[in-house]
């Protein structure tokens, strides 16, 4: 018979450590039905009949936000057999505030008090016996970072698991709000089991409609809500609330003592220094760069120039071994076995060099990423978020949305993936639809190609690309603040920080492995077919009225060129008209660094390097250094990749939000570029004409969305169609 | 006075807490509770990091100024 036991407890409390700690790779990484909330399941080790669900973190069961909404309703609706609830040692008093109210469910509850190991080391003292006497559930003390303790917690949760029993709450609030809860009780219909009563009279009592919308029969309480409020003079809510801490506050004492000695942790005394107000940025800067530089240029380039002439270019030697490359392995096999020349050209040319330059940049990307997982599993990004904050709000975003754009910088799919933890839904919207104007690595040989070609490698070009998309997030802002769907003040930021301590190994390789698993994946999907297709559509085509595979020099007549033919229309105003360019850009929506590889194939070299060199040339004669930064512009800006669309459209949970974020990416990039290389052109040349009216009308329409007047709006709410969403689970 | 106000280091007990109701929940839940104690551990340009029931919590100017010490 299989068991199911839920892990619960405060963000940073260490349950994701706890969790990997029990489950190992036994896991399953989803979704919770309907919303865009984490959900992990796991088999405990060498239990295969005990299932781990692992809830996310959360401070409360209040219906504030998506992530309390999704676990009270696991807790209420699925009724696991047992409830793991880790507490943080070192924060036992706001921890226990959600221990209290887990155990009102009726569940049996087992609780680990996690980061011993800190406690100890501070001199503070937990009496576990005491705490376990008082709170009626059994403790156990556990350090999840070091792994010990966890074995006899899991133990003790899998026997009280067996058991299916029913638990009872110990702790009592005043007597007041106890007689008023009991005559709530005596109300509740019998749907609702014995167990349960104190829960959901609680809930009642606190005037909680998501809970009473899912009750069967809901008894009117009104009356008893205004008694009690009207004797304790406060909303029941808040009586409550203060109910469940002045009951922490009487047993706190008796069961934890405090080294009174050292006032200031360590914590506060890095945070003194990372987060003074003259210190914060310079340090955040130093960080940045410091983090960049070892990733872009030193050990992933190397990793990356590896990969893409060593494993997928000329060959590679292992310890003075030489090793062939894998195309030059596949291109004799596929020679000894005589296969047909056309799937040649598809293996090689279309597929390998297709996917391998994909997978050129995973190594600097997992380079940037256990970066960013070491920054935030230590507890900086917390801090990021906060420096950043001040600046952020000035133009309608939090502190929070810069996390999101910072991983964004290596790979926007994880990068909107990391929008998540923002609660805001607005605020969160913003940020998804902004994320990708940031370079992510996969735009960078696209400036690295036009800086080459057109610019003589200038260095101001690549910066100015950064440039542009900051510049495009700040517009942004501004611009989608002040319209109907935005309006209205961020929320307030308030977030807890972390203490600092030292990350394992183990937790920022698999944090590292989970984002760029996600962007291997779209390599072996969505980029392999569309460079199927792609290759198709390029060496395929009509001569003469008969529809043949066609030559290099023939590449005039494909498929592809009547597409491109046909919609390059669209781009003459943006400087570059002709159906190679316009190609180029779309082969760009399927994976931005196709754009360099696309003009290769077009301009007749079948492999070129990362950076086009081969091409330079070629594409100087074919546009004007001002077409071709409107072209870099609009490729920086217009809708992201396949793989980073799926996850907008993930993220957002709603088709109609989805296209107004490409609608907008893209209405946007086509502004943008049209007025570069209108204004440009008029500049570089003193050529006027129709056009050049056009960008400057844009401009000033640009100019008046910027500066128009604010208009506030009281619609401050979480998306309700998300929330209940959770609720049909 | 609003939190602001405060200078950082020193204890002091929390009066009210304002606001919308959302965030005001919110802030109750992660300890902030009329009694308890607050300590401003750093700040920056209004926006702070205090130290209430032993966790550090970031808030941010706005918020700050709704909730009432002395």
């Amino acid at each position: 018979m299989s068991v199911k036991i839920a892990l619960a407890g405060n963000p940073n409390c260490g349950k994701t450590t706890l969790f990997n700690a029990l489950t190992g790779s036994n896991q399953f990484v989803g979704n919770w039905p309907g919303v865009t909330v984490e959900k992990k399941e796991g088999k405990l080790k060498g239990h295969k009949d005990v299932i781990i669900m692992d809830l996310p973190g959360i401070y409360s069961l209040s219906p504030y936000t998506l992530e309390e909404v999704v676990a009270r309703n696991y807790l209420i609706g699925e009724r696991p057999d047992a409830i793991l609830n880790i507490v943080d040692g070192t924060n036992i008093e706001r921890n226990l505030y959600l221990s209290t109210q887990l155990m009102e469910l009726g569940i049996p509850v087992i609780m680990a008090v996690n980061m011993m190991d800190i406690v100890e080391k501070s001199g503070d003292k937990i009496n576990i016996q005491k705490l376990s006497q008082k709170l009626g559930c059994e403790v156990v003390e556990i350090s999840a970072l070091k792994g010990t303790g966890i074995q006899k917690a899991a133990e003790k949760a899998v026997a009280i698991a067996n058991k299916k029993s029913v638990a009872l709450p110990v702790h009592k609030f005043a007597t007041e709000v106890e007689s008023v809860l009991e005559q709530i009780e005596l109300k509740l219909g019998s749907d609702i089991s014995e167990e349960q009563k104190r829960f959901f009279a609680i809930k009642l009592l606190e005037k909680d409609d998501k809970i009473s919308a899912q009750m069967k029969s809901v008894p009117d309480v009104t009356e008893e809500i205004a008694q009690i409020e009207k004797e304790m003079d406060d909303d029941t809510e808040s009586i409550i609330t203060n109910e469940r801490y002045v009951y922490i506050s009487s047993i706190i004492n008796e069961c934890y003592s405090k080294n009174k000695k050292e006032k200031l942790t360590s914590s506060d005394k890095i945070d003194k220094i990372v987060t003074n107000r003259w210190l914060a940025l310079p340090i955040f800067a130093a960080v940045m760069f410091v983090v960049y530089y070892v990733s872009v240029t030193t050990i992933g380039s190397w990793a990356t120039d590896w990969v893409n002439d060593g494993v997928f270019g000329d060959g590679w030697s292992f310890f003075g071994i030489s090793v062939p490359s894998i195309p030059s392995m596949l291109e004799s096999g596929l020679i000894a076995v005589g296969c047909a020349d056309w799937l040649q050209g598809l293996i090689l040319d279309g597929i390998v060099a297709g996917v391998g330059a994909v997978l050129g940049f995973v190594p600097q990307m997992l380079v940037l990423f256990v970066f960013l997982a070491f920054l935030e599993a230590c507890g900086y990004m917390a801090r990021v978020a906060f420096i950043m904050d001040r600046i952020f709000r000035k133009f309608g975003l939090s502190g929070k949305s810069f996390i999101p754009m910072l991983i964004g910088s290596g790979c926007g799919v994880p990068g909107i993936m990391a929008s998540r933890t923002i609660e805001n839904d607005r605020d969160r919207k913003m940020t998804i639809m902004t994320t990708t104007f940031i370079p992510c690595s996969a735009k960078l040989p696209i400036v690295a190609l036009i800086a080459g070609a057109l610019f003589n490698g200038s260095w101001w070009v690549a910066p100015s690309a950064y440039f542009v998309g900051i510049a495009a997030i700040i517009c942004s802002g501004i611009i989608l603040k002040k319209t109907k769907m935005f309006a209205g003040e961020p929320a307030p930021f308030v977030m807890e920080l972390p203490a600092y301590h030292m990350p394992t190994v183990g937790n920022i390789l698999r944090s590292m492995w989970e984002r760029g698993w996600s962007f291997i994946k779209k390599a072996g999907t969505i980029i392999l077919l569309s460079t199927i297709f792609v290759w198709f559509t390029t060496y395929f085509g009509w001569v003469d009225g008969q529809f043949r595979m066609l030559d290099d020099m023939e590449l005039n007549h494909s498929i592809l060129a009547a597409i491109g033919n046909t919609i390059s229309w669209l781009f003459i105003p943006l400087g570059w008209g002709d159906w190679k360019s316009a190609v180029a850009a779309i082969t760009g929506l399927v994976a931005k660094e196709n754009v360099v590889g696309t003009f290769g194939i077009l301009f007749g070299f079948a492999e070129v390097e990362e950076n086009g060199a081969e091409i330079w040339g070629t594409l100087a004669g074919s546009m004007t250094a001002v077409a071709a930064y409107s072209f870099l512009v609009f490729n920086l800006l217009c809708a992201p990749c396949f793989a980073a669309m799926g996850a907008i459209k993930r993220e957002m949970n709603n088709a109609k939000w989805f296209w107004f974020a490409i609608g907008y990416q893209t209405l946007l990039a086509y502004v943008v570029a049209l007025c570069v290389y209108q204004i440009g052109t008029l500049i570089t040349t003193g050529a006027f004409g129709f056009g050049t009216v056009v960008a400057f009308g844009l401009v000033a329409l640009f100019i008046y969305l910027l500066a128009r007047p604010y208009k506030e709006s009281n619609t401050l709410k979480i998306n309700l169609n998300r929330v209940a969403g959770a609720k049909n689970m | 006075m609003p939190l602001t106000m405060v200078k950082a280091g020193e204890p002091n007990v929390i009066r009210k807490v304002g606001g919308k109701e959302e965030t005001k929940r919110f802030l109750e839940n992660l300890g902030f509770v009329a009694g308890g104690i607050v300590t401003v551990v750093s700040e920056i340009g209004g926006n702070m990091i205090v130290n209430v029931k032993d966790s550090r919590v970031a808030i941010g100017k706005d918020m700050a100024n709704k909730i009432m010490v002395g």
